[in-house]
């Protein structure tokens, strides 16, 4: 039997369940300027227990300020993030080592040796999967003895994925977490996610530029623009509800009207006619519109602009 | 026994990939490959070896089980209900390929590609998945 964490992941549809599910991530009103420029804008965002939500945002829009946000390596102008309820600012031992991260850019330590860094990090967990470690280890075929500097980019992404994984986080921040792998490893390290949601019901927020990775495996995706999170749903729940429509901007919007459909985009084309991301119940398409379902990639264009 | 051909996904497609798992399990069933009483992989065994969220696979079960094609026991593994009992006709699994070719001759005369060469195209291809 599995344990699958069905009641969680709804994202949009939930509807309070009594009692509330504590979020593994609850985030208020965060606010972030960098260089005067506004980088998270009263950002709001909750990520529920056993949720796998996938960030998408355009390069530069402030994913991985986000994201490091959540753990405290950044300094806010404002807001607050609370993990497992409990304020980022006065966050316990326990709690902090039930989160794990894998950065954009790991930030190992390149004087030790892989076998020297995992210990190093065990002392400070209560938990602490030698099993898995050892397994991913061998799996992934890091050389244990040979210093982390003279390690290749992808051996280094992995050991940063095993030092993430072997505490047994109940929360995972992902940040670009496979940048530097091959496909082959890629689709072994998606199975390894996988397993931990089947296995653990961990919650999982990661970002990546590789949309077909974050097909498989988010089952929410949440869209960054403007410093806020715009949209957050299950991805089947909008790829199956939203059309982009085309046609002349009168006939749209009695379409729109008429359907009582909810418009979660709108762009100008040339010739004077536009293109709107409408979702909800779609009817018959009168004659002068065009419809088309999308793909995650174009989802990701017309979400992120 | 033989191995089944494996399920296959195509993140990047507009169809979502549970749609893609049922469409994928409703086929095998209407071929016969799948007849009542057969096992169907898990929930895990499916999400590992697809690399895919559990939820997604479980979704997927979930309405074929209330389409009436899967039937859920307590505690095993799902199976075909009792009552696709043989293959469908010819005919009925030919009708089901109607979608997905209606699909394809929408995209055919969009890009102003001729009937017959669109169907050459689709012998080709055909013979290109049967290899």
């Amino acid at each position: 039997m599995n344990a699958l964490p069905l009641q969680t992941g709804n994202g949009l549809a939930l509807h309070a369940v009594t009692p509330q599910p504590a979020t593994s991530v609850a985030v208020r009103g965060l606010t972030l300027s960098y260089a005067g420029k506004p980088v998270l804008d009263q950002l709001d965002w909750q990520l529920l227990p056993g949720q796998v939500v996938g960030l998408l945002g355009r390069n530069g829009v402030g994913k991985t300020t986000l994201l490091e946000s959540l753990l405290g390596l950044r300094d806010v102008d404002g807001g607050e993030v609370q993990l497992f309820g409990q304020q980022l600012s006065a966050l316990d031992d326990a709690t902090r080592a039930r989160v794990g991260f894998v950065p954009q850019q790991s930030q190992l330590f390149d004087w030790l040796t892989p076998r020297q860094l995992l210990s190093y990090f065990k002392s400070f967990y209560p938990k602490w999967n030698e099993t898995k470690a050892e397994g991913l280890m061998s799996r992934w075929e890091i050389p244990q003895d040979q210093l982390i500097s003279r390690l290749s980019g992808g051996q280094q992404q992995r050991l940063s994925i095993v030092r993430a994984l072997a505490p047994e986080p109940d929360l995972l921040v992902l940040d670009e977490p496979v940048s530097s792998l091959d496909p082959v490893g890629r689709r072994d390290f998606l199975r390894e996610l996988v397993e931990q949601v089947l296995d653990r019901g961990t919650t999982v927020v990661f970002s990546t530029h590789i949309l077909s990775d974050l097909e498989r495996v988010a089952f929410n995706v949440g869209f960054m623009a403007r410093g806020k999170i715009t949209l957050q749903a299950p991805l089947s729940d909008l790829m199956d509800g939203c059309r982009r429509i085309v046609g002349s901007t009168s006939r749209i919007d009695a379409y729109v009207r008429a359907h009582g459909l909810k418009v979660l985009s709108r762009r100008a084309l040339d010739g004077g006619q536009i293109a709107v991301l409408a979702t909800g119940e779609h009817g018959v398409l009168p004659e002068g519109l065009t419809g088309d379902r999308l793909g995650l990639e174009d989802l990701f264009a017309e979400l992120t602009q | 026994m033989a191995e089944p051909p494996a399920f296959v996904i195509n993140p990047g497609s507009p169809e979502p990939i549970y749609r893609q798992l049922m469409e994928q399990l409703r086929r095998r069933v209407a071929s016969g490959a799948l007849a009542a009483g057969d096992e169907i992989p898990s929930v895990r065994e499916l999400a590992l070896s697809l690399a895919v969220n559990p939820m997604t696979v479980s979704k997927a079960f979930s309405l074929l089980e209330a389409e009436g094609l899967l039937e859920r026991r307590r505690g095993l593994a799902m199976v075909v209900a009792a009552k696709h009992r043989r293959a469908r006709s010819q005919a009925e699994r030919t009708a089901l390929l109607r979608p997905a070719l209606t699909q394809a001759a929408e995209a055919a005369r969009q890009l102003e590609v001729d009937a017959d060469e669109a169907v050459d195209l689709f012998k080709t291809i055909l013979q290109e998945v049967s290899r």
